[in-house]
């Protein structure tokens, strides 16, 4: 299992931002403004590219923070 | 019957044709900041589509390549036993657009012609159903046109284009192996929900309304579930193709070619990168056919190996996967077969 800094700087990459933002653990998802369907699709395939780890479109909108996209990988 | 094989059946040639009119999604499609384009353009990797005029229909673009296709092959018309369309873009609901083309492209009457509704999937499935028509023997030559009239300015994915394919009864040809599958199951991840008998066309389908996205929608709107389509086809594609090549006992170095139906980057390269295969043997149309939806396979071969097959002989191995859910492979020996140019029209 990767940190969970390691895990965000997968997630920078995943979403494809246009501007550098500032994520934490307690980043709200709905804060970040390309929270979209589009970063959704990258997260999934981060998930089972990086991690070996499927997730679904209902995973996601069950999470409201990166902690809780972390929790995912457990 | 998930597995199986076909004898004694050539694959003679294809053709492809697209419209001319070309549309941007860098310059001409939502969203409306340039940015946004571009990171969308990134990801799903698709810089430029082909869209018809409003009075072309697939089945004008499947016209033109199977008249390119036969004059190639110098077949004459009243050999073909078989007229096979693979679309979900009939010119009417009824009757078979197959049938339609039968007449006009001057088949004779005793040519057997239908439709088959399938969609991103539909390639090898249209393969395997003709291909097995001629292995029964009863068929010589038979035609799967195959593609779709999808492509709308508002949705980054979808591009035109029709194609033709010519098959042979040949006691010489090498076999040809498919892994075909379906999943009902997961209709409802693309689906065109209104219009059916389920739920017909009433007065209050034609009244748009805004989705989440704060985008119009109306009823006659694809739905497609984005999450759902990445999972089932990157979970599904890989293993069927490692199946595939278990079953006909070959091995991925002896694939000169991976042809996968042309979804998006982010789903074509996870499959890409699951199956550990490299870049050059992967060709892709992305970035200028976009999704061709059935016709992606045979867009690719045309579009970036005509030249190659044209020349000599290459093992291919075919994927198409998409609604339905459906999924299938094909492995199939091109010697000597007959690849025209792209034709535009």
């Amino acid at each position: 299992m990767p940190s969970i800094d390691q895990f965000i700087e997968s997630f920078l990459t995943a979403v494809d931002f246009q501007e550098a933002v500032e994520v934490t653990p307690d980043t709200e998802l709905r804060s970040l403004p390309e929270w979209d369907s589009l970063a959704a699709l990258g997260v999934i395939v981060m998930f089972d590219v990086d991690y070996g780890k499927t997730i679904t479109g209902d995973d996601l909108k069950n999470c409201s923070t990166i902690a809780d996209l972390y929790k995912l990988l457990g | 019957m998930a597995l199986s094989t076909l004898h004694n059946v050539r694959f003679a040639g294809m053709a492809s044709c697209v419209p001319r009119r070309v549309i941007s999604n860098l310059e001409d499609c939502p969203p409306s900041q340039r940015s946004e384009r571009e990171r969308l353009v990134r990801n799903i990797g698709i810089k430029t589509r082909r869209i018809c005029p409003e009075w072309q229909c697939f089945s004008d673009l499947a016209f033109a390549a199977t008249e390119k296709l036969l004059d190639a092959l110098q077949w004459q018309r009243d050999e073909i036993d078989a007229l096979i369309v693979v679309t979900q873009s009939p010119d009417y609901l009824i009757p078979s657009t197959a049938i339609i083309l039968q007449d006009r492209l001057g088949l004779p009457h005793s040519t057997i012609a239908f439709d088959v509704n399938l969609g991103c999937s539909g390639y090898p499935f249209g393969l395997h159903l003709l291909g097995s028509m001629i292995a029964a023997g009863g068929i010589k030559k038979g035609l799967v046109l195959v593609g779709d009239k999808s492509a709308t300015i508002m949705d980054p994915l979808f591009s035109d284009a029709g194609t033709a394919t010519a098959l042979e009864f040949d006691t010489s040809a090498p076999p040809m192996h498919f892994d075909l599958n379906s999943d009902g199951s997961g209709y409802k991840a693309i689906m065109l929900p209104v219009g059916g008998h389920r739920e017909p066309y009433g007065v209050e389908h034609l009244i748009p309304t805004r989705d989440e996205h704060g985008f119009l929608r109306s009823a006659s709107d694809l739905v497609l579930d984005g999450p759902a389509v990445l999972s089932f086809s990157t979970q599904r594609v890989p293993p069927a193709v490692e199946r595939l090549l278990a079953y006909a006992s070959v091995d991925k170095q002896q694939i000169d070619y991976f042809i996968f139906h042309q979804a998006n980057r982010m789903i074509n390269e996870t499959i890409r990168k699951k199956l550990g295969l490299p870049l050059d043997k992967v060709p892709s149309t992305l970035p200028d056919f976009g999704n061709t939806s059935g016709a992606s396979l045979p867009v690719t071969l045309t579009a970036r190996l005509h030249e190659r097959l044209s020349d000599g002989e290459a093992k291919l191995l075919l994927g198409g996967f998409g609604i339905g859910l459906s999924w299938g492979t094909a492995i199939v020996d091109v010697k000597k077969a007959v690849f025209p140019t792209m034709l535009e029209i």
